[in-house]
């Protein structure tokens, strides 16, 4: 389509739309049309009369058309996502209210425990040190036994060394000699006898012999 | 050496019987620790009697006979303490005269020969 078609040349001038004739109107937005509606503002020159129109009508009106702007000019992703948003505040919503406080887990351990009487606490915790007591006092038993048993062993050793280190001291002879002048009762003297003197000798001899041996 | 048996060669030593001899050559005399044979070669030259006194003068390696210079001094030392050489002098002229062993003849001389000195 050319302009020519239109039937207007470029020299043609055409006529301001907005020109208007201060002698015909005063109101300078009376052709003006927002989204249908003409403003009830009176002529501006001829005493000027405020309507008392509510401001909060005003606002509703400016914020609609905002809105109804906004709404067309959004993406639908952002859509989806505002969607999904209350969507999810709705399930939540919806639990929170068909769930009673009390059958949260939380909730529910800390009313069981409220609920417990001090004295069953107390009695858990009296069997608690009563079991702990037992298995001391049982691995105390155990263990006890277990070392007299060791000490015994230890004990048994220690009298086989002891006997050892008698011999190799010869302490084992002298004390055998000592045992055998107190089941004598003779002190060494010249009225000793000669068989009890050789008896005597001979047995110093063989401890003697065992002590070498030793 | 045992106490003990210091104690009983001094028992022994001091019994005047034959037997306590006997014990002293059986135990004391065919002892293998020295210091057993000098205490009972002094032991039985103490006693001062034919029998004592001849088993440590005659028998080899008893007495002044000992292997054992110590025992051999200590005995021949025993001998010239005793108070009555008698009857030791009597042994030793018998066994310089009729022993059969050379060396036994010459310790018995040897002896006879310090208590001529002493």
């Amino acid at each position: 389509m050319r302009i020519n078609n239109v039937g207007i040349t470029p020299n043609q001038k055409i006529a301001n739309p907005f020109k208007t004739s201060r002698n015909s109107t005063t109101n300078p937005f009376q052709n003006v049309n927002f989204e249908g509606n003409t403003l009830q503002f009176a002529d501006v020159f001829e005493g000027f009369q405020p309507q008392k129109t509510s401001k909060l009508k005003m606002i509703t009106s400016s914020v609609a058309g905002s809105m109804t702007k906004f709404r067309n000019s959004i993406t639908e992703p952002i859509v989806n996502f505002v969607k999904r948003i209350g969507e999810g505040l709705s399930n939540a919503w919806t639990y929170a209210k068909n769930t009673n406080v009390s059958d949260l887990a939380g909730v529910k351990a800390i009313n069981n425990a409220m609920s417990t009487d001090i004295v069953d606490i107390g009695k858990g915790i009296s069997n608690s040190i009563s079991g702990f007591g037992k298995g001391i006092s049982e691995k105390l038993n155990t263990d006890i036994s277990d070392i007299g048993k060791g000490l015994s062993k230890k004990m048994a050793f220690l009298n086989t060394d002891v006997t050892d280190i008698g011999k190799s001291l010869g302490l084992a002879e002298k004390w055998n000699s000592l045992i055998s002048k107190i089941h004598s009762g003779n002190k060494i003297t010249k009225d000793t006898s000669v068989e009890d003197l050789k008896a005597m000798w001979e047995n110093e001899i063989k401890l003697a012999e065992e002590r070498e041996a030793a | 050496m045992n106490k003990n048996v210091a104690e009983i060669i001094d028992a022994l030593a001091a019994h005047q019987d034959n037997a306590s001899i006997e014990v002293l050559e059986e135990l004391g005399t065919n002892s293998p620790d020295n210091e057993v044979r000098e205490y009972t070669s002094r032991a039985l030259v103490r006693k001062n009697v034919h029998d004592s006194l001849k088993i440590v003068i005659v028998n080899q390696g008893k007495g002044i006979n000992d292997l054992s210079p110590a025992v051999a001094m200590s005995t021949i030392n025993e001998i010239l303490s005793l108070k009555d050489k008698s009857e030791v002098i009597k042994i030793l002229d018998d066994t310089i005269n009729m022993h059969s062993d050379e060396a036994v003849r010459e310790n018995a001389r040897s002896v006879k020969s310090l208590l001529a000195l002493s």
